[in-house]
């Protein structure tokens, strides 16, 4: 018992020998997921209101669900990683009253399922001839995602009885990829673009003629209610923050994929090459 | 035959935003305090220059485990974190396993006495036990956001749910398994209740119940990773966003700081355990 008084007094002591530097000033808090889309628009967007209008702002790497939960209890005050029509459906239909949609921050983002470009089958509507190849298997993502339900009925519409939508996670889902790819094997996934793979593999989405994986999708921002109120300034850039196109994004992500560099440098580094648009976000 | 299902889960969403709505500027209130402990102590941790903090916690370890050989671990694993560049990171989770750990004590162990002590508490005790140490994390993380909010308290508040339940266990176990022989022989010599409490059953019982405290230190750490999806950052953070990414090998890399941490902690409250001997 001795002991661990002694080991507490020592902890006390540490801490009250340290000078506690709390940061004064204006704070805004934001929540992503940690895909590198998300990730990508969220240093953009935490360089301009810290470098230009001087707020101290902290980015959180979390789960979509407690992203959307956060923003909708006002406990953070918004993100800009909520894919729209298709993928966050479900959240924002849960969440409509406490939040606000402020719009796209880009179009031309997209659900589908992929495979290597190796894999010659170019349509959904072949898989079934092939599935013996594929093992039967649809590799998915979080059981809880979107794209997962609009693949369920993917499954349904193009009476895929040969294939089972294996749930795991967006990490899995990658890690098969990666793996199939090594051995040259066949396999499909539920993808979403923009994201990394697509830059580090040689992929192709299949053909969807019935449309059922949902046309393009778009990525927006979402703030909590009373946010124009509390903190205008900050409405106002998270209100005009928009890519001229997604190729915009998908640039800032394959800089954050370079060995070594750092989110928040090419977040810098972006503002710097795009400032005409960076400050027509600030008017 | 068509029964209609039981709206479970409706009640429960009916009930949680009776919660938020009545009762979350109270936990929010309470999170905004714990936030600023939890803080302090972070940065106090880290005001510490790495080395001297290593060397510290090193002699420390000696000192209290009395064994030399766990002093060099300390040193050498401390120092492999600060190479992997990891240092801030494994701070601010050891701030948290602190916390969190302490928190779960001092509810669980005079919970676990109350237990040994009463029957009618034990009996509705043990059931929502079986509940905190089942339930999957995720179904109450979410949920607890509107409470505590995103970050660090809300992976307190599920970390103390997780990792409490052997506090409380093996301290009711402890004071349980104090022989009848020595309980009659107090209540011979006409000690009241309190004082057989005292200095009978939980001088016998202190080894289980720190046994229970290893354990709560343990499950605190094994569940960074998890509370890291509510935005506790720290090593588990480091897991998580590694994982998510694909690369193994920072991930395993934040992997082995957690290691090295408990076992660090879970040496040394060993050796403390076998001490009191």
């Amino acid at each position: 018992m001795k002991r661990i008084v002694t080991l507490l007094a020592v902890v006390a002591l540490i801490a009250a020998l340290a000078v506690p530097s709390f940061a004064g000033g204006k704070k805004v808090k934001l929540a992503y997921v940690e895909w590198d889309c998300a990730a990508a628009s969220t240093n953009i967007v935490k360089a301009v209101l810290q470098e230009r209008l001087g707020y101290d702002v902290e980015i959180l790497p979390v789960a979509a669900a407690a992203m959307w939960q956060a923003v909708a209890s006002g406990d953070v005050d918004g993100m800009v990683t909520a894919w729209l029509p298709v993928t966050h459906a479900d959240y924002l239909e849960r969440f409509k009253d406490k939040v606000e949609d402020l719009g796209p921050i880009a179009n031309g983002a997209k659900l589908g399922w992929a495979v290597p470009s190796y894999v010659t089958v170019d349509s959904i509507e072949d898989l079934n001839k092939n599935a013996d190849k594929f093992n039967g298997k649809i590799i998915g993502i979080d059981p809880g995602a979107g794209l997962m339900r609009v693949s369920e009925n993917a499954l349904k519409e193009y009476n895929l009885d040969k294939f089972e939508l294996v749930e795991g996670s967006g990490a899995t889902m990658t890690a098969a990829l990666s793996n199939a790819i090594k051995n040259k094997e066949w396999i499909i996934v539920t993808a979403w673009t923009p994201h990394w793979m697509f830059g580090k593999w040689d992929l192709k989405y299949l053909k969807d003629p019935k449309q059922v994986l949902g046309g393009a999708e778009h990525i927006d921002t979402v703030v909590r209610k009373g946010l124009k109120e509390d903190m205008p300034e900050v409405y106002k850039v998270l209100n005009n923050f928009k890519y001229t196109s997604i190729d915009q994004l998908q640039k800032v992500m394959a800089w954050n994929q370079e060995p070594g560099s750092d989110r928040y440098e090419n977040a810098l580094r972006f503002i710097k090459e795009n400032k005409a648009q960076v400050d027509s976000w600030l008017k | 035959m068509d029964i209609p299902k039981i709206p479970i889960g409706h009640f429960i969403e009916l009930f949680i935003n009776f919660l938020v709505d009545h009762f979350s500027f109270a936990t929010k209130a309470f999170s905004v305090v714990m936030e600023a402990g939890l803080e302090f102590l972070e940065h106090a941790m880290m005001a510490v220059p790495p080395l001297v903090f290593i060397v510290i916690a090193a002699a420390l370890v000696w000192f209290l485990s009395k064994k030399r050989s766990l002093g060099i671990f300390t040193l050498v694993g401390l120092a492999l974190i600060l190479n992997l560049g990891l240092w801030n990171a494994t701070i601010s989770t050891i701030a948290l396993v602190l916390i969190s750990t302490l928190i779960a004590i001092l509810i669980g162990v005079p919970l676990g006495i109350l237990a040994a002590m009463n029957k009618t508490t034990n009996r509705i005790v043990m059931p929502i036990l079986d509940v905190m140490q089942t339930m999957p994390a995720f179904v109450y993380l979410i949920p607890a956001i509107p409470f505590f909010g995103l970050g660090k308290v809300a992976a307190i508040f599920s970390t103390v749910i997780f990792a409490m339940p052997p506090s409380i266990r093996l301290t009711c176990l402890g004071i349980r398994q104090v022989p009848t022989e020595l309980v009659e022989c107090a209540e011979a010599f006409g000690s009241t209740r309190w004082q057989r409490l005292i200095k009978l059953e939980l001088p016998l019982a202190t080894n289980t119940i720190l046994a229970g405290v290893n354990q709560t230190v343990m499950l605190s750490l094994s569940m960074v990773v998890i509370a890291a999806m509510i935005g506790a950052k720290g090593l588990g953070g480091e897991v998580w966003k590694a994982i998510q990414r694909l690369q193994m090998g920072n991930g395993f890399e934040a992997g082995i700081g957690i290691v090295i941490v408990a076992m660090i902690l879970d040496r040394v409250l060993q050796q403390i355990g076998k001490r009191n001997n």
